[in-house]
């Protein structure tokens, strides 16, 4: 579901604060994509210092899996808040309606 | 999607909260005019218009994208040029690795075919009076062939399978190269029959189960 175009009418100062939110975001998901996947593939008996074959299969799969979730879930989300936006917009015609 | 920039937006300092309790299940959040007034004041924004730049964030492929932002700590982080990966991902890909085993197998079985012509001849009896150095030599390369390219295949076969069976399990331990050394011994043995061939995949994995262990304590 592609999403919408660049939104009009936003100002220098909410540029900004959109721009600082995804960075915050981002590095949020980036943190804990490494502490989850370093978890789940890495295990803590260190013989040598570089990644062996199997964990950088590992590795792969499990930063694909946790970037494919986060992106379902967002749509899920999308589609959620869709709907009350939905409903909210009538409950305050409805309000409006009926002063 | 709006709880959730409202609660970065919380974890960094900001005060107010402009939607109702997020711990109420999902699909009970009943959004007040209210509540969309004191969002807009406080984020200068309105609900619908944080919706859209938050779809426009998360759910559009077509954007953009600069460099990644990656977390620094003491040095900047290095990520490696396209050209790197390649050449790294080459040399830690399984047929690679198979062919250098093969090869290393081909020298050693080549050493250890050298070694056992020249203690154990198969020129015996009669003939042994009358060899020339030319004889002796060529006696000397059958069996270096030989030996070289048995230890060659088994070299070949064994990191092979070990490769994939490890690409397949994303793990790393030590059932990996016992997993193989059944299998190399299982296909080596069935050219006497099957009988032969369990025998021999159950032994060679015994075998490697000794060396990776003794390799990994």
């Amino acid at each position: 579901m592609a999403g919408s175009g660049v939104p009009g009418g936003l100002n220098e100062g909410q540029m900004k604060l959109m721009q600082d939110l995804e960075v915050e975001v981002m590095a949020d998901l980036f943190n804990r994509m490494t502490a989850v996947c370093h978890r789940k593939c890495v295990p803590t008996k260190y013989r040598d210092s570089e990644l062996s074959k199997g964990e950088s299969v590992c590795l792969d799969r499990c930063v694909a899996k946790y970037l494919d979730v986060h992106e379902r879930i967002g749509q899920k989300l999308t589609n959620i808040s869709q709907a009350e936006q939905e409903q909210m917009k009538s409950m305050m015609a409805a309000q409006q309606a009926t002063p | 999607m709006c709880e959730d920039i409202g609660r970065y937006l919380r974890s960094i300092g900001a005060e107010a909260t402009m939607i109702s309790d997020i711990r109420e299940a999902p699909g009970q959040h009943h959004y007040t005019s209210t509540d969309a007034r004191v969002f807009e004041s406080v984020y200068g924004l309105s609900l619908e218009k944080m919706d859209d730049v938050c779809k426009y964030m998360m759910l559009n492929p077509r954007r953009y994208r600069e460099n990644i932002q990656v977390p620094t700590i003491l040095t900047p982080p290095y990520i490696k040029t396209r050209e790197e990966k390649m050449v790294q991902a080459f040399f830690e890909s399984c047929p690679f690795k198979a062919g250098i085993s093969g090869i290393a197998g081909f020298g050693l079985g080549g050493a250890l075919g050298l070694f056992t012509s020249s203690v154990n001849p198969s020129i015996t009896g009669a003939e042994l009076k009358s060899q020339t150095a030319r004889e002796v030599l060529v006696e000397m390369r059958t069996a270096m062939l030989q030996y070289a390219k048995n230890f060659g295949m088994i070299g070949l076969m064994f990191a092979g399978v070990e490769c994939c069976i490890e690409s397949y399990r994303a793990k790393d331990d030590l059932r990996n190269g016992t997993y193989a050394g059944a299998v190399t011994g299982g296909l080596i043995g069935l050219r006497a029959g099957v009988k032969a061939g369990l025998l021999g995949g159950a032994g060679f994995a015994v075998f490697s189960a000794a060396i990776e262990y003794y390799m990994r304590s």
